[in-house]
């Protein structure tokens, strides 16, 4: 068994848009409130507790969205206090509550996404859809570090040749303009010289096919599946258990389908969770009876 | 995708489904659907065309040389994205787009967005960018004849664009915060976005300042010598 990064990069895809999605287009508070433990718990299963810094820059951005709203939209019934001549209401804070934490879990959903797709699965996801964009991104992931170090040997000779100090800020600008333009032209070239390599070696001759080392095994097909099923029976499920926020906070009352459809996207949301600590428990079984 | 012959109507085409069949599906989603439900629209207009764009786009550069300074030119707008402050993605994708066509300049923009946000951080708003930036480099080809010819439009251009990418993705952040659209939400979050627009705007003011006149001669040098 493998974790969701070594699923194929076309399963995951499909497994975030449906959990990411649904958070998305979703006001519903138990929904939310799943997909967020949810995007939380993947995150730090993945990554443990370290960097601590960056999540509290998460948190003050949650806290400044979920105050914001109220001192801006003053619909809603019960007024809290006033402020300025306006009310504040508490359905606009509850609003801005859900909302933040919306946000705040997409965000969440994608940061694990980015750490799972890295550039060779981008590519192969490409590759499917149209090999030649796949070979122009390719081609400009590479020319990345390739200006980045060709940047530095300019940047070396120029200062060789004593053009430029670096202790005078005019003169280390003119001397960063100098080297841009010399990169500029040097990329242009080298594409140039690229392209015609190419050229030789018979591109264009014939259809461009895509190698990639990602195959679909049955385990991709099987979450593909999960992904698919959970997500229809989670909208249909929550069609008619719904949240009313304005103008007066009022939930419908929650029937045997509006609970079978919070349950099946806690699956969903807790997925990866379940995937990951399965093979943890797993591998620690094993290891004890050895 | 099926590739239209004549060129009359694929010239139709290409000027109006930017700047008519779009609009128009935000507008009649707004009007038919309730709520939450712009969101959904929009965010399937956004990512619909790009998609659209880029393999109706992708057929139309031919040849390897023209496609790899593609490339080139996507790859120098993604190193420049880590420039702090300063950001000359706009004005690469600008440059791309007058010296080597719309549809390179859509591709620049919308690939350099794309790649980017590996780095920067991928979400729900990166179809929203590769669609501003993208369009950015459309109009610029469309209008390269002029740029090409008078300083101070290109300046103008350059800012303008720069304002309107923000506004853009500020239209964008309240269709995500609020499901809908509405007016009154849009001024605050435009006048919190002040100094990011601000920003935008000053540095494609100065890259195209600096760069419009020596980076053109090096692309057009490469198109004459080499014949891209």
């Amino acid at each position: 068994m493998r974790t969701i990064a070594e699923y194929n990069p076309f399963a995951v895809t499909v497994y975030f848009l449906a959990v990411a999605g649904t958070t998305m287009f979703s006001m519903n508070p138990v929904i939310l409130v799943l997909s967020l433990a949810g995007a939380l718990s993947y995150f730090f299963v993945r990554n443990g507790f370290r960097e601590m810094k960056s999540h509290l820059a998460f948190f003050l951005m949650f806290l400044f969205m979920a105050l914001l709203n109220p001192l801006i939209s003053h619909n809603g019934v019960t007024v809290l206090f006033v402020m300025n001549n306006n009310p504040v209401t508490l359905e606009a804070l509850v609003y801005g509550i859900a909302a933040a934490a919306m946000i705040l879990a997409v965000l969440y959903w994608f940061r694990s996404y980015s750490q799972i797709m890295t550039s060779d699965k981008l590519l192969y996801v490409f590759g499917v859809l149209s090999p030649r964009l796949a070979l122009i991104l390719s081609m400009a992931i590479r020319y990345v570090p390739l200006f980045g170090s060709q940047v530095k040997k300019v940047n070396q000779a120029q200062k060789a040749l004593g053009l430029y100090k670096e202790d005078n800020l005019v003169d280390s600008f003119r001397g960063g303009v100098r080297v841009f333009s010399v990169m500029v032209t040097w990329a242009l070239e080298n594409g140039i010289i690229t392209a015609d390599s190419m050229t030789a070696r018979g591109y264009g001759s014939g259809k461009r096919s895509h190698y990639s080392t990602f195959c679909f095994r049955r385990g991709d097909w099987i979450l593909m599946g999960i992904s698919c099923v959970l997500l229809i029976v989670t909208w249909i499920g929550l069609g008619d258990f719904t949240f009313n926020y304005y103008p007066a906070l009022k939930v419908s009352a929650l029937q045997k389908t509006g609970l079978i459809g919070c349950i099946s996207y806690g699956l969903l949301a807790f997925l990866p969770v379940i995937i990951e600590e399965k093979e943890t428990l797993k591998w620690n079984c094993l290891q004890s009876k050895i | 995708m099926i590739v239209i012959k004549s060129k009359k109507v694929r010239t139709v085409l290409k000027i109006s489904i930017p700047f008519a069949a779009i609009p128009l599906l935000v507008l009649l989603g707004a009007v038919a659907f309730p709520q939450k439900q712009h969101l959904l629209v929009s965010f399937g207009v956004a990512v619909l065309a790009v998609l659209l764009f880029l393999t109706g786009f992708e057929r139309k550069i031919v040849g390897s040389r023209r496609m790899v300074i593609v490339a080139v030119m996507t790859a120098l707008c993604i190193a420049g994205r880590f420039i702090p402050l300063f950001k000359p993605v706009t004005t690469l994708t600008i440059l791309t787009a007058m010296y080597l066509g719309g549809e390179a300049g859509f591709l620049v923009g919308a690939l350099a967005a794309l790649l980017s946000n590996f780095y920067f951080g991928q979400g729900p708003w990166t179809p929203f960018q590769m669609l501003a930036w993208g369009m950015i480099g459309l109009l610029a080809g469309f209008l390269a004849k002029p740029l090409k010819k008078s300083r101070a439009f290109l300046l103008v251009f350059g800012v303008l664009s720069g304002a309107v990418f923000s506004f853009i993705m500020d239209i964008w952040t309240i269709l995500w915060y609020n499901g809908s659209f509405q007016l009154e939400r849009y001024l605050p979050v435009l006048v919190t976005a002040i100094p990011h627009t601000v920003m935008y705007a000053v540095s494609n003011f100065l890259f195209l300042w600096m760069f419009a006149k020596p980076f053109g001669e090096k692309l057009e040098r490469v198109k004459v010598k080499y014949g891209v």
